[in-house]
């Protein structure tokens, strides 16, 4: 068990410096989160007279109500229209940013299922965000019934979602978890090894009778590890900051794994890259260009069906949007579907078993 | 006593090739239990190559070499506890105590557990730190940072201490206590191979010098069989005018059959066996007579600096400082902005 024993003293070591460094490491990490979420978090809380258009089925008195309640802040600017096609051709060509869908039966559940739909477009995300939550509260108060948002995508493809959040601050955290976590395994635990080198203590680890492995692996261990530390506290800085969790405190089951595999990918990508590069400012050029288009790629601020047509493919090539789409699931949806259980994890867990074996042999090519 | 028992280090036809180059083309030297060995040679003469493989950082191309009876190529593990070495930059993590530098390589050597509370307090009391031990590296001053490197090279309790450049760069008192400890070190059975570019150093610290040059020994010896081979008797050394440097050249070549040395800067060294004080007045006679601009003429005993200048016809300080300081700020990115 050398290799083990070694790689636990490597990373008691590097825990130790991130220990003395405590309040830097962590105020440094909060920071960027921070800014983005209450500046972006709140996009379009100011918004006003967000288009809507409603479809009245029922025509009785109550849902009548409910549209007056609706029309008598300034939030919505309510347009009656009389049928549900209309307004989804309104929708597609976004002179609405959502269609309001009154069922028949209404306040009633419509045979067990929702009596409201509400269509909205994926691109007018931060207007949706306003106006869902909204509607959602808005209904409660006139109906027992909850609400079933679907989401309209500009390629026309309706994708239902069980729609219990639906605020971009929420949407927005998912992605700002993840780049705390690959950032902070890029930039923190995993540049060690380019300092590291550069102050001669790799060479006083080759001499000690180790196993070489072993400093990759305790580095592995401390990276992924304070990746996470990084990674949970963007969480809570972001449910401190008014996002929530759609699968309550169970959804840190899929949560937490996903931020692990992803903390251990960009880690071992931080420690292949600092075999090779021997000063830090290059090292950080290489890094921001391939961390920072992984983010945004992954869809971490904007869904992905707004990106242009030709970076659709790097979207679906970047294993970042698998864990965005993960943590979504759990704390938009709350509910994360088998299918894209298998595939997040799947995508997830390659990409970092990947990221740790490069890092081990280019470290070993590069010592010898 | 046996061959084994005699030598700490044993090299015999070492070489390291990196691609095409040959940084080490035949390097072979016997270092005795308990002395002070030094390695001399100019910058790129394949010094660090040499000690990067007895350190076993580095596999050798071919060649062997047996540290305290193991063999390198096959006992790696065994050498690695042998062997300190500490380099010319002083290596502490700054942000950790230095019981916990002291604590994690006392753990990287594998020493027992039970024991590494006791190594660890010794090493703090032997470098003096006691009261510190619980204080940052970081905040200690050069001096005591050093004293901590010198004692976490040495926590495994090694034979063979080797010391890379270990006084470069250091004031005089702090040289001076440095070769107090390196001594200190030597009473205590430990033999200690270091590499320096002061060849005062070199003089008056090692019990035996190997110059190396071109991947290849030079000369080994002690200092004065070294400086031997340099002259038996005086060297007689002029300074003279730039612009009469070949007018020189031509005065001791053809009128007093003479052999010499000449550098750059209008230096002309004589090392005859038989350099007399009239041989130094007739030389004296002549420039002046030819009207040379003398700026010094002198006799010496011949130094490290002659023996250094004849096996590798330069200076240690043209080949080593200037280069090495400029290389070490490139490596660190900072070229462009000193």
């Amino acid at each position: 068990m050398g290799l083990l024993n070694d790689s636990i003293t490597i990373f008691t070591r590097e825990m130790l410096i991130f220990k003395s460094n405590l309040k830097t490491n962590l105020i440094r990490s909060m920071i960027f989160p921070l800014i983005i979420i209450i500046f972006f978090g709140n996009l379009g809380s100011g918004v006003n007279n967000i288009p809507v258009a409603i479809a009245n089925y029922a025509n009785n008195q109550v849902s009548n109500q409910f549209i007056n309640s609706l029309e008598s802040g300034s939030t919505l600017s309510v347009k009656a229209i009389t049928n549900e096609q209309e307004g989804l051709s309104m929708l597609r060509s976004g002179t609405i940013s959502s269609l309001i869908v009154i069922m028949p039966s209404f306040p009633k559940l419509q045979g067990g299922q929702p009596s409201v739909y509400v269509y909205y477009a994926t691109s007018q995300f931060s207007e949706s965000g306003v106006a869902i939550p909204l509607i959602e509260q808005t209904v409660s108060k006139y109906s027992s019934s909850q609400v079933s948002s679907v989401s309209v995508q500009s390629d026309v493809n309706a994708v239902s979602t069980q729609g219990t959040n639906s605020s971009y601050r929420d949407f927005l955290i998912a992605g700002v978890i993840l780049m705390s976590v690959a950032f902070g395994a890029v930039f923190g635990g995993g540049m060690s090894i380019i300092v590291d080198r550069q102050l001669g203590n790799i060479k006083s680890f080759l001499i000690t009778p180790i196993n070489k492995n072993a400093i990759v692996l305790g580095k592995l261990f401390s990276g992924t590890l304070q990746s996470m530390i990084y990674g949970i506290l963007a969480l809570i800085l972001g449910i401190i900051l008014g996002g929530s969790i759609a699968m309550g405190i169970a959804g840190l089951i899929w949560i937490i794994p996903l931020i692990l595999f992803v903390g251990a990918a960009f880690s071992g990508i931080a420690i292949m890259l600092g075999s090779r590069i021997k000063t830090i400012e290059v090292y950080t050029i290489v890094a921001q260009s391939i961390t920072m288009p992984a983010w945004f790629l992954s869809g971490a601020f904007f869904p992905a069906s707004s990106f242009p047509a030709i970076l659709q493919p790097f979207n679906i090539g970047d294993p970042l949007t698998y864990a965005t789409d993960g943590i979504r699931d759990v704390m938009l949806n709350g509910f994360f579907p088998f299918s894209h259980i298998l595939l997040d994890f799947g995508v997830v867990i390659a990409f970092a078993i990947d990221g740790i074996i490069v890092s081990f042999v280019l470290f070993k090519n590069t010592i010898e | 006593m046996t061959q084994n028992d005699l030598y700490s280090v044993e090299i015999t036809g070492l070489k390291k090739k990196f691609g095409d180059f040959e940084a080490v083309k035949d390097i072979s030297f016997k270092i005795k239990k308990g002395e002070i060995f030094g390695i001399l040679g100019p910058n790129g003469a394949g010094k660090t190559t040499t000690l990067n493989m007895i350190l076993g950082l580095l596999r050798p191309t071919s060649g062997k070499i047996i540290i305290e009876g193991y063999d390198n190529s096959s006992e790696g593990e065994k050498i690695k506890q042998l062997i300190g070495f500490m380099t010319q930059e002083t290596v502490v993590d700054s942000y950790l105590t230095a019981r916990d530098n002291l604590r994690i390589f006392a753990k990287l050597y594998h020493i027992p557990k039970e024991r590494i509370a006791e190594k660890v307090n010794h090493a703090l009391e032997e470098a003096n730190l006691t009261s510190f031990a619980d204080v940052a590296a970081g905040t200690f001053s050069g001096g005591m940072q050093r004293r901590l490197n010198l004692v976490k090279s040495m926590i495994q309790e090694p034979l063979i201490l080797i010391l890379d450049e270990p006084t470069t760069g250091l004031d005089i008192q702090s040289r001076v206590g440095m070769w107090d400890e390196i001594k200190r070190l030597r009473s205590k059975g430990i033999t200690i191979i270091l590499t320096t570019q002061y060849l005062e150093e070199a003089d008056q610290l090692c019990d035996r010098i190997a110059i190396i040059d071109h991947g290849k020994v030079m000369a080994i010896g002690t200092a004065s069989e070294l400086k031997k081979t340099v002259s038996k008797g005086n060297m007689l050394s002029i300074k003279v005018g730039l612009k009469d440097r070949t007018e020189v050249s031509k005065i001791l070549k053809s009128k007093l059959k003479l052999d010499f040395d000449e550098k750059d800067d209008g230096l002309f060294v004589i090392s005859t066996e038989d350099i007399q004080l009239d041989r130094l007045i007739k030389v004296a006679e002549e420039l002046k007579k030819n009207k040379v601009e003398v700026h010094t003429i002198g006799m010496h005993l011949p130094t490290m600096d002659d023996v250094f200048m004849k096996l590798t016809g330069s200076s240690i300080r043209d080949s080593t400082g200037d280069q090495k300081a400029g290389k070490n700020i490139a490596k660190m990115g900072w070229g462009g902005r000193r």
